[in-house]
């Protein structure tokens, strides 16, 4: 289909000459703050700066300075930016923006005055004054919000906003040769009807007379809902989203072993830092919980292997996480799952010293389970002294339930294993989150709490991503991690509830970290549920399970490693299971197809939500112009990644592709 | 003498409000402002009063013209656009009418049609520039009229608003447009309205003071309440609720007449809003001494 | 931007009367408002009917519902009606792409205050085309009075709070304790002359598409 016709539906033009020279003359000193537009095609400079100088000459010089803001009106940001500006008591305020920025402004500098520069455009034909909105749709189709809706008898074509006198029970009579007599540059509203009406072979029926009511929607319906709105929007963080969380498919299904796999397929990096090296040859045997991979230097762990059989390869495979070729050792099961020797329980936790219990949780492989693979034991010895801990069990991606499943079946596992952390820590405070959707979790953990007696669990509202750290901390603690910082730069440790079990296992059983609690869930499964999985299992192995049958797999369907928020799209099912996997999520495809090739066109929603306070769409449009280091002025780096831009935007543009190449701009920069 | 002439002259001035009926049934509305009859020099006739749908201040004025009594044409913004204020205008002049009290009308939603589209294109200030324009013989785009409508132009003022100096800008605003009297909301306190008078004195224009007869202690409680800038004070209130049902009329004259007496050592008129009791009129009159 | 809200059930009840339906659902404005329960509820009653549903956000984009409407297209075909739930303007949408079909909404629009542009809040903008925020200390007269008075208060308010709803501060009072904190109460001197509503129709001709 041709590219889609879009309307500038810019809200607003610069007032005319003489009302700005007029206002000129009775300020002295005045700041520009200037909102740089929306619901337009974002392809350009968007500034109207530039045309108010020209306007004022001389009187330009009375402008002490400007500020050009994107999205004016959004509560948090545009405020939050205006009010770290400094302006001097006998300075004015000039905006440029529609009539909702220069209101906000003139509220958020309540003793100023505050002038407005320009003039809204109206976006309705209806001169009877109709308010019309357009959706994000800027094409030619409005809606005025008249909260009893006329489509139904008009053949889906408003009445309201594309009349000029808004009539309901049919044309004035004034059209001449089907053009407005009001407005001969639109089409008679009432004759496009008709022929619609024709056209479905339907007749234009009358005679049920409409009256318009103007006390609907009563007064205080649409302000009651702005107020609801904006409370659930602030809930616990600025942005984030409310996507439907899709659980209750595996919520209540209990932990099963996954079927054995034939062979296993493990990768030597697993984890943040330098990638492992082999310690076994091809052909050798190696038994289940045998470590295979040794550490190379201080951030890196090694790996183990998770069946007994035969090493039967050591080749590039494509990688789950960088989706690119790394190293793995292919294992050959042999079915028996002999145990190494090495994986005996330890002695009681309580006799061993924070040093040894650090080296087994080294020794062990452990690293966050959240996907993030970090080693567990460098995290656990921070640089900085910290006061608190704080346990993850937030799990917002939605379909997924590992996390929850662990919460729920291994409650005691998780407080003791949260007392080793306290005792290498040596911290007392401890907070458990966990979003409110789990009430089950939250119901056993609640159980368990006086085991010890300083934790702190909390029921966290369910938003996405209430789960990524700097959200929690923001939201537990209310203490905020510097850009570009770490949590303990602020005196926590954030864990994630399935890591910590992770250490108990290694700790108490002596396991080494082979396997992990996985969700497989999405849409046309015939099997999904949560399973204890073995890392190194190949992704078709999944597919096989979830659809009983081997099948022609990519064309219709979409395999995420993790939730479909963050999940990272696969491409291989020869690929395997790592530490990280939190689960699978399989979705259909959809009909529209996410393009890079489609225009932004302003409307502000991945800045309404984007929790780290971005403004997402300038990376959109610097990564089409090829200008890849600019993004770096818009904190590119400070992206956490989370998707909630992405998933929003209205234009379905992969922002997230062009976000981390941007990334990738702003490394290599800083590095040189 | 006509009650432009009065005003003029500077003589006390007494108005009082008609309220048209619901209906075309006229006859009980006219015999009320029979009894009136050289007692007031102005019947008031409401516009739709309330947002309640009912017949015309208009047709009214015509029959009140038609029977030798003078009417003031109470105007609002509320119903009709620029073109139908202007030609009702219009209207009114042929028809004899001669004073006009615009006021911006209460909202649809408080009356028995709440649906109805509020029109509100001009307010009250600009639809008295408007009528002063038509009275210099121009329309409000400037087109010449054929015969211009010159009338004694009147607006509202609410002397217990809060705040106050809101409320006298627009009356300076209403006055810079052509406003030549004032008609205020029911007083209670008369020591406010002194006040208020002080404020207003530098306008030299003549302000006729509100009165409405408390009905029961529980209406002037709902007023306290529910109305814009009224307090009726204890006192009051205490004297209506101890009187006995057949009491209240004469307890309410009596009231009434108390507040006459004080407004009419402080202004140039009084203006009597009887909201149903318009037989107890006459009786209120005499005994504030004004008939 | 707009908020929907399911139509009665009846009525929604009579239009589908017995026919084959196709519904699109469409939740691009989720974070919003989306009576997604109602809506459940409600083709429940008749689902026997229902022959496919399509639930997407943004049925506002033409080019998004055209790739909609061939992936369904044999539904589509098939369906006596085609049910939306959406606002106004996703229903226009898909009535003008599928022009030879019935097509009903099942919902009733609104908008919310701030929602011309992009987060909800307390203002509104009745994009009038010449601004008077000037005058008012940034305070719309034209939203924020129900009466959309120019020239000052109306007079009925009681206690700072309007006449035609209690639960909303008098606007005008708001605009004159705004300027009087500035000490620019001279402002209000100023008459305004009644509003100039040609602007709409001339400036709605600026619309165009490129
Ligand atoms: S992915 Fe990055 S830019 Fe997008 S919403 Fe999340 S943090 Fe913001
Ligand atoms: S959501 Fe998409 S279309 Fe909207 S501003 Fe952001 S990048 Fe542009
Ligand atoms: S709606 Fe908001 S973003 Fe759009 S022009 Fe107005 S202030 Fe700017
Ligand atoms: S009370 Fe105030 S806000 Fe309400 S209609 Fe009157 S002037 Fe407008």
């Amino acid at each position: 289909m041709e590219k889609a016709k879009l309307i500038d539906y810019t809200k607003f033009k610069l007032k005319p000459r003489e009302e700005i020279e007029e206002i000129f003359k009775r300020v002295n000193r005045i700041f520009i703050i200037e909102c740089l537009k929306c619901y337009r095609r974002f392809d350009d400079n968007t500034s109207e700066f530039p045309r108010l100088l020209d306007i004022l000459g001389e009187a330009g010089r009375k402008i002490s300075g400007n500020i050009g803001i994107d999205f004016l009106c959004n509560n948090f940001l545009s405020r939050k930016k205006i009010l770290s500006l400094e302006f001097p008591f006998d300075e004015d305020i000039g905006v440029i923006s529609c009539g909702l920025g220069v209101q906000f402004v003139a509220q958020v500098l309540e003793g100023k005055s505050v002038y407005a520069l320009a003039d809204s455009l109206p976006q309705s034909a209806n001169s009877t004054t109709e308010v019309g909105f357009h959706g994000i749709s800027l094409q030619e189709e409005k809606c005025a919000g008249c909260s009893e809706c006329y489509l139904n008898l008009t053949g889906g074509i408003c009445p309201l906003t594309r009349c000029a006198k808004g009539l309901l029970n049919g044309p004035c009579g004034g059209a001449k040769n089907g053009k407005c007599e009001v407005n001969p540059n639109i089409d008679c509203i009432w004759e496009k009807i008709y022929e619609r009406f024709k056209k479905q072979g339907r007749r234009l029926t009358l005679n049920s007379v409409q009256i318009r009511n103007y006390s609907r929607p009563s007064l205080n319906l649409r302000k009651n809902l702005s107020v609801q709105n904006q409370a659930r929007r602030g809930e616990s963080f600025y942005g984030g989203l409310y996507p439907p969380d899709k659980k209750e498919n595996t919520a209540n299904k209990k932990i099963e072993n996954f079927p054995e796999p034939e062979i296993v397929t493990i990768f030597l990096s697993q984890h943040t830092g330098k990638r492992a090296r082999p310690l076994v040859k091809v052909g050798e045997r190696v038994l289940r919980g045998q470590k295979i991979g040794e550490a190379e230097g201080f951030v890196s762990v090694p790996v183990h292997s998770s069946i007994s059989g035969k090493v039967i390869s050591l080749k590039e495979e494509i990688h789950p996480a960088s989706l690119k070729k790394e190293l793995a050792l292919i294992i050959e099961n042999d079915g028996e799952n002999l145990i190494d020797p090495s994986a005996q329980p330890f002695r009681d936790f309580r006799n061993l010293s924070k040093d040894s219990l650090l080296k087994i949780i080294r020794e062990k492989g452990i690293v966050g389970l959240g996907g993030a693979m970090f080693p567990t034991a460098v995290k656990l010895t921070p640089p900085k002294p910290v006061d608190t801990l704080l346990i993850n069990g937030c799990e917002c991606e939605p379909y997924l339930n590992s996390d929850n499943r662990v919460m729920i079946e291994y409650p005691e596992e998780i407080f003791e294993g949260v007392k080793i952390v306290q005792k290498i820590l040596e911290v007392e405070k401890v907070f458990i989150g966990v979003e409110d959707n789990k009430s089950e979790a939250l119901k056993i953990l609640e159980r368990h709490k006086e085991k010890i007696p300083s934790i702190k669990l909390l029921s966290l509202k369910t938003k996405y991503p209430q789960g990524a750290e700097k959200m929690l901390i923001k939201k537990v603690l209310d203490r905020e991690v510097p850009p570009g910082g770490l949590p303990f730069d602020v005196g926590v440790i954030v864990l994630n509830i399935s890591t910590v079990f992770a250490i108990y296992q290694a700790i108490v059983k002596g396991l080494p970290l082979i396997q992990r609690v996985i969700t497989i869930s999405g849409e046309d499964l015939k099997k999904s549920g949560n399973y204890l999985i073995k890392i190194g299992t190949p992704l078709r192995e999944i597919v096989t399970h979830s659809f009983g049958e081997k099948r022609e797999f990519f064309s219709e369907y979409e395999l995420k490693m993790g939730g479909p928020m963050m999940g990272i799209s696969q491409t291989h099912l020869d690929s395997a299971v790592i530490k990280g996997t939190t689960g699978f999520t399989i979705l259909k495809k959809s009909s529209v197809k996410v393009s890079e090739e489609r225009d932004c066109i302003k409307c502000g929603r991945c800045v309404e939500v984007c929790p780290m306070q971005l403004y997402p769409h300038y990376y959109v449009f610097y990564g089409k112009r090829g200008e890849w280091e600019k993004a770096k002025d818009y904190k590119v780096e400070d992206c956490i990644e989370c998707g909630c831009c992405e998933a929003i935007c209205s234009s379905k543009i992969p922002i997230l592709s062009f976000i981390k190449k941007e990334k990738e701009y702003a490394r290599n920069a800083s590095k040189t | 003498m006509s009650f432009a002439e009065k005003l003029n002259k500077g003589s006390f001035v007494v108005t009082s409000e008609i309220g048209p009926p619901k209906g075309t049934e006229v006859e009980k509305m006219l015999e009320e402002a029979e009894v009136l009859r050289g007692m007031v020099d102005g019947f008031n006739v409401t516009d739709l009063q309330s947002s309640v749908m009912r017949l015309g201040s208009l047709a009214v004025c015509h029959l009140l013209v038609e029977r030798g009594l003078e009417p003031i044409f109470q105007i609002t913004c509320r119903d009709r656009n620029r073109l139908a204020l202007q030609s009702d205008l219009l209207s009114a002049y042929v028809l004899g009418i001669r004073n006009v009290l615009v006021l911006t009308g209460d909202h649809p939603i408080l009356g028995d049609h709440p649906e109805a589209k509020p029109v509100f294109d001009l307010d009250s200030v600009s639809l008295l520039k408007v009528a002063s324009t038509l009275g210099e013989g121009e329309d409000m785009k400037g087109n010449k009229l054929d015969g211009k409508p010159e009338f004694l132009l009147g607006a509202v003022v609410n002397p217990g608003a809060d705040p106050l100096e809101l409320q006298l800008m627009k009356m300076e605003k209403k006055i810079e447009v052509g406003a030549k009297f004032f008609q205020t909301q029911a007083i209670y306190d008369l020591r406010k309205f002194e006040e208020f008078m002080k404020k207003v004195e530098k306008y030299k224009v003549p302000i006729l003071g509100g009165i409405v007869l408390l009905k029961s202690a529980g209406m002037a409680k709902y007023m306290n309440e529910k109305v814009a800038g009224v307090s009726v004070p204890e006192r009051y209130i205490k004297m209506m609720a101890e009187a006995k049902k057949k009491e209240r009329p004469r307890i309410s004259i009596q009231i009434g007449a108390e507040l006459i007496k004080g407004i009419k050592q402080l202004c140039q008129g009084v203006h009597i809003m009887p909201l149903g009791w318009e037989r107890y009129v006459p009786r209120l009159l005499e005994a504030s001494g004004l008939a | 931007m707009l908020v929907m809200q399911v139509k009665p059930e009846e009525e929604i009840l009579s239009r589908v009367w017995g026919r084959r339906v196709f519904i699109f659902e469409c939740f691009g404005c989720r974070e919003v408002h989306f009576p997604e329960e109602k809506i459940e509820t409600l083709v429940e009653k008749f689902k026997e009917k229902v022959i496919g549903k399509l639930s997407c956000d943004y049925l506002c984009r033409r080019e998004f519902v055209q790739d909609y409407i061939n992936e369904y297209c044999q539904e589509i075909e098939r369906a006596e009606i085609i049910l939306i739930f959406s606002c106004g303007v996703g229903t226009q949408v898909v009535s003008s792409l599928l022009e030879d079909k019935i097509v009903y909404t099942a919902c009733d629009t609104l908008y919310l205050n701030g929602f011309q542009g992009l987060t909800v809040q307390d203002f509104n903008c009745n994009q009038c085309g010449e601004c008077y925020l000037n005058y008012t200390g940034g305070i719309c007269p034209l939203t924020n009075c129900p009466k959309g008075l120019l020239n000052g208060p109306c007079g009925g308010a009681k206690n700072g709070k309007c006449e035609v709803n209690p639960e909303a501060d008098c606007a005008w009072e708001l605009i004159y304790n705004r300027l009087k904190k500035q000490g620019r109460l001279n402002l209000l001197k100023r008459v305004f002359p009644p509003r100039n509503y040609q602007k709409i129709i001339t400036e709605s001709l600026l619309r165009k598409g490129v």
